[in-house]
């Protein structure tokens, strides 16, 4: 059966190269479609990590005329006890610029042993940003006090994803990273590894976890930095009123109150409005190609009336021929998929965009699924008509 | 002859409807997306509201110091100091236009909040662009001088803190703990403006962050505003022979670097203008490449289906001597009609998409229009489409044998 079909394809090869083309085509652009779609939703499944509600971010430009240590550490002390003194806020912590959702990223280059270096963004972050995020620890500790003291080592906390990029299934804990790069002078510190922190999501619901270092806050980045305030929920516009026009005239320059489930909203929308755009566009391709099938498939069928009324006139049912026709378009378009596997296969096995394996062979089989049920769906009307040919009639004609 | 073709393509179209639907279909659609993304872009970098006088602009967006020993750079909006020290004395330029980058502040008003973004500008920058005032006027050299707490904002700005009054001039508004006192009201720029968006304009004589701080690196950009296009190239050279002056603030780096630009090349790193530049070209071209390819496939497929039907007239034709050349001709004649049909539903559909995206108030203050530019694009883009998706089946056509052709039937 798949030989006869096979054979009744390649006698025609030239006019179906087109119609290869345009399956394989589509293929691709559906493979990409639902790569991303596959994507996005993988990544959506996964745990938040971290509480956002109820968090606030102060965002600040550099404090004027305060460039030694000292008064850093005076000003980050007025602006901790003035926050603290106001009922509202129940924890706050100075971080730097890249707080979850902002558009900020802090990025390094980290390795550990002689393993090759990841790309990780680097969190400053004092003691109580555990507690104004809410997260776990999985293994070790958050900083605490002692870790102010100035030693040959800088305490680092690591989130679970750079820890296993790093490690794998090694304990981390009191390990040393950073060693190698200090000879390549791409670094000047080398960090001991304190704890093992959970995965946060915090570039938004679509975006992937990322490897993730936290720091405890040195003075200088305080300058350009930004407070994190967890708030009492009853906490509203009018306390935010106050709270401005106090941090404004402690700080003295522009500064701007942000509340996390609303940069989260924006975040999302930043992700969200491309892929809506994508899929219209691809929506109306994918309608445009239906039709182009179905009128050629059809018209195809039109100029074999006297083929099929021969093989009805030898004893094929109104089914069988149906079915031919629309097998002769599957074998069409497990070619074009055949071709077009080959060539998404190199995405996986090239790690063209660091995705997970599995996104790539997931969207394979959807958009091979896709592309054969828009076939059948274009086949079906034209294999039905030619099941109704009469002998008679068709074989008259010729 | 023109005309001969024009009636056998429009007797064709009307033949098989269904195929003629399909191919409308896929070329109103494909030159419709094309249309529409254009349109967009021409609103990003073509010349717009308040900044017109784009053709004759150029723009220092960035400041870039680099370490040429250990390669680590530093890039960045560059102060007030350097703008007024370094561009300022341009002498070439007719005007020059300082500003800060905008940057959010808060005010509450009744208990809302609300985000307020504010710019410092010179008052050159109320020259160089044409703000239109919808009330009152800009603050003056004098004002600025004297460091006074005037404002110029945006007409969203007052409806939204003042709510429905006539007339705001010389009231006051609060912004980031600071009173201003309202000396215009101007039509709100697109947030896609990126140079000329603001709520609030200020002098800078009164930002927070001190003008007069030496050093390099800030939040400052400009824009060189030419007497005539052609001077364009003299100011560049101009300002490169001041830069290449300059000393880095910073031990840490060895030369400075920055260019006077066109808008659009502006925010390129001065670094890695040529292969940034090469970047975007590619990703233009495989967009369009993938929007144009599935349609113009499809459109082929059906082509042929529909010259294999044809294949009596043609035999006749090629009996009574036509050549191939001329059939050619004739087949893409009619395929390029037949797109400027699709053309025109195209832009029958762009206008209505457009009036929506605006009625929707996706972007506020964005309105997207079709101008003569876009227009010219879109027919470019046709002609090509018209062409692709024609030159094939032609070919095929035309290499048909007179017997099989006349025999088909």
């Amino acid at each position: 059966m798949f030989k006869h079909l096979f054979k009744l394809i390649w006698n025609k090869k030239k006019q179906n190269f087109l119609l290869i083309t345009e399956m394989f085509v589509s293929f691709l652009v559906m493979f990409g479609v639902f790569t991303l779609m596959v994507y996005y939703y993988h990544n959506y499944k996964q745990p938040v990590g971290f509480d956002y509600n109820n968090v606030w971010v102060v965002n600040y430009s550099p404090p004027e005329n305060i460039h030694s240590n000292d008064s850093f550490m005076l000003f980050h002390e007025t602006l901790s006890k003035m926050l603290k003194s106001m009922p509202q806020v129940e924890q706050l912590s100075f971080t730097s610029s890249n707080v979850p959702f902002s558009m900020t990223t802090n990025n390094t280059m980290i390795g550990y042993g002689n393993s090759s270096n990841v790309v990780s963004n680097v969190y400053q972050a004092e003691e109580a940003y555990k507690n104004v995020l809410n997260f776990k620890m999985l293994e070790g500790r958050w900083f605490n006090k002692a870790d102010d003291v100035q030693g040959k080592y800088i305490p680092v906390v690591l989130n679970q994803k750079l820890k296993e990029e790093l490690f794998g299934e090694e304990n981390a804990l009191g390990k040393i990273i950073g060693e190698n790069q200090i000879e390549t002078r791409t670094l000047n510190d080398r960090y001991r590894v304190i704890g093992v922190a959970n995965d946060m999501k915090d570039k938004g619901d679509y975006q992937a976890i990322e490897n993730g270092m936290y720091l405890k806050m040195d003075t200088n980045a305080i300058r350009f930095g930004s407070i994190l305030l967890k708030v009492k929920p009853h906490a509203d516009a009018a306390f935010e009123g106050k709270l401005f026009k106090a941090l404004s005239n402690a700080i003295g320059t522009s500064i701007e109150i942000e509340h996390l489930d609303k940069k989260l909203v924006t975040k999302n929308k930043v992700m969200i409005v491309p892929m809506i755009i994508a899929l219209i566009v691809v929506g109306f391709l994918i309608i445009n190609v239906a039709l182009g099938l179905f009128g050629v498939l059809w018209y195809n069928i039109n100029k074999r009336k006297s083929e099929i009324g021969l093989r009805r006139a030898v004893g094929a049912t109104g089914n069988s021929v149906s079915k031919q026709l629309v097998g002769e378009a599957l074998v069409l378009s497990t070619l074009a998929l055949i071709i077009g596997s080959f060539f998404a296969a190199q995405f996986p096995l090239l790690n063209v965009f660091n995705l997970p394996g599995s996104v790539y062979i997931i969207a394979l089989f959807f958009a091979a699924v896709f592309i054969y049920l828009l076939v059948i769906i274009c086949a079906l009307y034209p294999g039905k008509q030619a099941a109704a040919i009469y002998p008679a009639v068709s074989l008259h004609e010729d | 002859m023109l005309k001969n073709y024009l009636k056998i393509a429009i007797a064709v179209l009307k033949r098989r409807k269904f195929f003629t639907f399909i191919s409308l279909f896929g070329i109103s659609f494909t030159l419709t997306i094309l249309i529409v993304a254009s349109a967009f872009v021409e609103k990003l970098i073509g010349e717009n509201y308040p900044e017109v006088n784009r053709d004759r602009s150029l723009y220092i967006n960035f400041v870039h110091q680099q370490n040429l020993k250990y390669s680590y750079s530093q890039n960045g909006p560059a102060s007030y100091y350097y703008m007024d020290h370094y561009v300022n004395t341009l002498k070439t330029p007719e005007k020059i236009a300082i500003s800060s980058l905008f940057a959010p502040v808060n005010t509450y008003v009744n208990n809302k909040k609300l985000v307020v973004n504010i710019k410092y500008t010179n008052e050159a920058w109320w020259d160089v662009l044409q703000f239109k005032f919808i009330e009152g006027k800009p603050y003056t050299q004098e004002q600025i001088d004297n460091g006074e707490h005037v404002a110029v904002i945006s007409e969203d700005l007052k409806n939204d803190y003042f709510g429905d009054v006539p007339n705001v001039v010389g009231k006051y508004i609060e912004a980031d703990n600071v009173q201003y006192r309202v000396t215009g009201v101007v039509k709100s720029v697109a947030i896609t403006m990126l140079v000329s968006y603001a709520d609030l304009y200020a002098p800078y004589t009164i930002a927070k962050t001190d003008y007069r701080k030496k050093g390099i690196m800030g939040n400052y950009g400009a824009i060189l505003l030419a007497h005539a296009k052609a001077d364009i190239p003299k100011i560049q050279q101009e300002y490169a022979d001041e830069v290449a002056k300059i000393k880095p603030d910073d031990k840490n780096f060895d030369v400075v670097k920055s260019s006077a630009d066109k808008y659009f090349f502006s925010f390129i790193s001065a670094n890695s203008k040529s292969s940034a530049v090469a970047i975007i070209a590619t990703v233009i071209a495989v967009f369009v490449l993938f929007i144009m390819l599935l349609p113009a496939l499809n459109l082929i497929n059906i082509n042929i289906s529909r010259i294999m039907e044809r294949s009596s007239e043609i035999g006749v034709r090629k009996a009574f001597g036509a050549s191939s050349k001329v059939l050619v001709w004739q087949f893409i004649i009619e395929n390029i009609i037949l797109t400027f049909l699709g053309a025109v539903m195209a832009i029958i559909f762009s206008v209505i998409i457009l009036q929506l995206i605006n009625n929707t108030d996706l972007i506020p203050n964005l309105i997207v229009s079709i101008n003569f530019r876009v227009l010219l694009y879109s027919l470019i883009a046709c002609l090509l489409f018209g062409l692709i998706s024609g030159v094939y089946p032609a070919w095929r056509m035309s290499r048909l044998q007179i017997v099989t052709a006349l025999k088909a039937q």
